[in-house]
């Protein structure tokens, strides 16, 4: 749904996107993640037709994003961090300016804009000034506005920035319906925790150039020869456990307290599930047993530290 | 698509017209319409009551002049009622409509709108109407309220139909050319030079308050550029009786100002369209063969307002006008507008960069992001050519010699190589880490210049020839005084120095390019 080939950006002397090739399939929502000046928001910029680049070539819905800018928006929707509304404005007639701008139909404009109110949760307040409206509201108009032309593809450049938690879970709800519309959906931003969960697939960027890129879970468990397992269990049983460990090929660096403790084990998924038999039959009593997944924050840690390259 | 269906006029006409605001300015511009036909009123009859004075004690003016003045009194009433609705209309619309529309694309960027307008699917066209027509959409409003109280006022005061028109028809046009010119403004500022924007449009509405007064200057026609000029001419009020003329021929004011909106208008409406939905850093007003196509146009239109009658230089009056001074004349003028054309081709920086790595042979010199020096030339050999044919055209008045052409020859050249040093001085500008560098490097030119003047002064205090000497190394100003011919080394030194400049800018700017296309090979490989 979005192929971004070769692209590269400079502002003067500085190299904002350096070849940067990526392609996004249907139905994804890609995160893209990196630290501030990433390149994140050039990249999203340019793929929206809003800057050009100076090589390369953006494809959003097999439409030439650089030679048909004009058709290409008919497919995207588009966010950005520092997003404004025209606070005199009703939500309605917010709505109907940009469903109008985009060329929809006349016919179909009043269907859509009560789906969007709808879907957005905007319902109270479609007949109120936006000047009115609170941060949380305006952020769910902006996702509003963004995909009431039916786009194909939404970009989005940190759209949870300055946003509530309640806030956030509620646009992430959202952006979720969206997704399950069939919408493709790029996410940018360099608030981790807010993609997980969220995304299926992630890009890491770094000084304009991706470092990784895959499906989120090959992403975070890249780099990893062993998984980090987490166990918990009743009674003194700690220097047993020990004894165990050692004597398990596949198991080390165990960290043991009282009553919990963690190991990396690099075995296979059945002789994970061996070596627990093999704890039980001991006579130690379980409480928890349950692999440590890598968050996307500690995978992106690594990355930066040049642990993982 | 028509434009009340526009979504950015429609925009605009929810915002800024709801019922309640609506009925407010019919209010308030009802009781101001009320307080100018009692300020009418009042004036009138304080001098109607002073000439019945006048009768009954010195017997002046006589009873029948004042039975007259008594019975056309009314009429008289109703049509300065009808002239002062028609001014303040004028005011009203023309100066929103500038300060409006100059505010609006800047103002959208400054409020994080603009990206999302960018982002639709409108077309740079309906941005263009939806804006221009909804940024001052109050104004046209006031007017609407306005505009039945006005033809009462001009029926009852005897204006006739065709004044009534052809004073709406200048309003209306004016408005419409000064909103054009504040968008075209607004597109070229963003947040950080806004208020330096500002500064241009108040200064553009000042040039053409006072533009009345070109009148009296070797440019009459350009008075028509204000729209008040057309309507003093319309009241029958007192101003120089002067004609505007096309190559000498009369044209009527209104006609006048209808051509130089229209044409100035589509200029406008070019750059305008080529820019709006670009990104700013990309904004490049006229494409190179567009700018020389303005360039000979803005020189056309030199000679077809010129009045060799109204020929007049700081010395004043000056008659019979001679071919050479004709030709300085008219290389200064198409100095201005070589600056102009050179600072719409003024490439961006990152154009210029991919140009660099891509050039190949002598010929990529004239390509479109190339340096603009090569069009400067071109330009200024159109320039010369149009001098040639100016002074054909004006042959009757100016008379058309050799000498007058060579001398113009000269002139242009300095012209060109102090024009071209100075482009290329903003050329480099841009390429510099500065903020807003074309401001800068405008600002470090005007300061160059004013430090000249100051310098030529200094040696001038001693010896009038020095200073002259100083002023032709310095400036252009040498190659169009009369005296050159006692210093004309000096001159063809400025003018090698100029050249000198030139070199030393173009290897900068080479330099900086190099840098830059550095960094792009070591981060390809």
């Amino acid at each position: 749904m979005i192929q971004i080939a070769n692209l590269r950006k400079e502002f003067d002397e500085l190299v904002a996107v350096d070849n940067l090739t990526l392609t996004i399939p249907s139905g994804e929502i890609y995160g893209l993640i990196g630290p501030n000046g990433a390149g994140k928001t050039t990249t999203i910029r340019i793929a929206c037709g809003l800057l050009e680049p100076t090589q390369g070539e953006v494809r959003v819905a097999d439409v030439d994003v650089l030679r048909d800018p004009e058709r290409a928006r008919q497919h995207i929707g588009y966010l950005s961090d520092f997003f404004s509304v025209y606070e005199d404005l009703k939500v309605r007639e917010y709505l109907d300016y940009f469903a109008h701008a985009y060329k929809m139909p006349d016919a179909k404009i009043a269907q859509r804009i009560t789906e969007v109110i709808e879907q957005a949760g905007l319902e109270a307040k479609c007949d109120s000034l936006i000047q009115g409206l609170s941060r949380g509201m305006k952020q769910r108009l902006g996702i509003a506005r963004a995909m009431i032309h039916c786009p194909k593809v939404l970009l989005l450049d940190e759209p949870a920035s300055g946003l509530d938690p309640k806030a956030r879970i509620e646009l992430r709800n959202l952006l979720r319906s969206v997704r399950d519309q069939g919408a493709t959906i790029l996410i940018s931003s360099h608030i981790l925790t807010e993609l997980e969960g969220l995304c299926t697939s992630i890009g890491i960027m770094e000084k304009g150039r991706l470092v990784r890129t895959g499906r989120l879970e090959d992403v975070v468990s890249t780099g990893a020869q062993s998984r980090a397992i987490r166990l918990q269990w009743l009674g003194d049983a700690a220097a047993q456990l020990h004894e165990l460990l050692s004597k398990t090929v596949a198991a080390s660096e165990p960290k043991l307290n009282a009553n919990d403790g963690e190991f990396r084990f690099s075995g296979s998924d059945d002789e994970l599930a061996q070596f627990l038999t093999q704890i039980v039959a001991c006579g130690i009593r379980v409480l928890s047993f349950r692999e440590v997944r890598q968050t996307v924050e500690e995978m992106y840690m690594k990355l930066s530290t040049h642990e993982v390259m | 698509m028509r434009f009340w269906k526009n979504p950015e006029f429609v925009r605009h006409l929810r915002a800024e017209l709801r019922t309640a605001r609506a009925i407010t300015i019919l209010g308030v511009v009802l009781v101001i319409c009320v307080i100018i036909g009692l300020g009418c009123w009042g004036s009138h009859e304080a001098q109607v009551e002073a000439y019945r004075r006048g009768n009954q004690m010195f017997g002046k003016p006589p009873a029948e002049q004042l039975a007259q003045l008594e019975s056309q009194g009314s009429i008289d009433e109703w049509f300065a009622f009808y002239r002062f609705l028609i001014y303040a209309q004028m005011v009203v619309l023309t100066f929103w409509s500038l300060l409006c529309c100059a505010q609006s694309i800047s103002g959208e960027r400054e409020g994080k709108t603009w990206d999302f307008q960018r982002a639709t699917g409108l077309s740079p066209a309906e941005f263009l109407i939806g804006k221009l027509l909804g940024e001052p959409i109050v104004a046209y409003f006031i007017v609407l309220c306005c505009l039945p109280i006005t033809l009462l006022a001009g029926w009852l005061g005897h204006a006739g139909i065709g004044n009534v028109v052809s004073a709406y028809l200048l309003i209306l046009s004016g408005s419409l050319f000064l909103g054009l010119a504040g968008l075209w403004m607004s597109s070229l500022f963003e947040s950080r030079s806004r208020g330096i924007g500002l500064i241009g449009t108040f200064g553009l509405y000042l040039f053409l308050a006072f533009a009345v007064y070109l009148i009296d200057s070797s440019f009459t026609g350009i008075a028509a550029f204000s729209p008040l000029t057309g309507l003093l001419v319309l009241f029958r009020v007192d101003i120089p009786d002067r004609v505007a003329t096309i190559f000498g021929k009369a044209v009527p004011w209104l006609v006048m100002s209808l051509l130089l909106y229209s044409t100035f208008g589509a200029w406008l409406v070019l750059m305008i369209l080529r820019g709006i939905k670009k990104d700013f850093d990309q904004i490049k007003p006229l494409s190179r063969w567009q700018a020389i196509g303005c360039a000979a146009f803005l020189n056309f239109t030199a000679y077809a307002l010129f009045h060799p009658q109204y020929f007049v230089t700081l010395r004043g009056w000056e008659t019979p006008l001679h071919s050479d001074r004709f030709a300085s004349f008219m290389v200064g003028v198409n100095g201005f507008v070589l600056f102009a054309m050179g600072l719409a081709m003024i490439s961006p920086h990152d154009r210029l960069k991919i140009w660099w790595r891509s050039r190949v042979g002598v010929r990529s010199l004239l390509a479109e992001d190339g340096p603009p020096w090569p069009w400067l030339v071109i330009s200024g050999i159109t320039g010369y050519a149009l001098l040639a044919w100016g002074m054909f055209a004006w042959k009757k008045d100016v008379g058309f010699d050799r000498s007058a052409l060579l001398v113009g020859l000269i002139q242009s050249l300095a012209v060109l190589a102090f024009v071209t040093r100075d482009i290329l001085f903003l050329q480099w500008c841009r390429l510099t880490r500065m903020r807003a560098p074309l401001l800068k490097g405008m600002l470090y030119l005007g300061l160059y210049y004013i430090a000249a003047t100051v310098l030529s002064v200094v040696f001038g205090i001693s010896s009038t020839v020095r200073g002259r000497e100083a002023l032709a190394l310095s400036t252009p100003a040498g190659a169009f005084d009369n005296a050159t011919s006692s210093y004309s080394h000096i001159l063809f030194v400025g003018f090698s120095i100029q050249v000198a400049l030139i070199i030393l800018l173009l290897m900068a700017t080479a330099a900086r390019l190099r840098q830059g296309a550095s960094v792009f090979d070591s981060s390809a490989a």
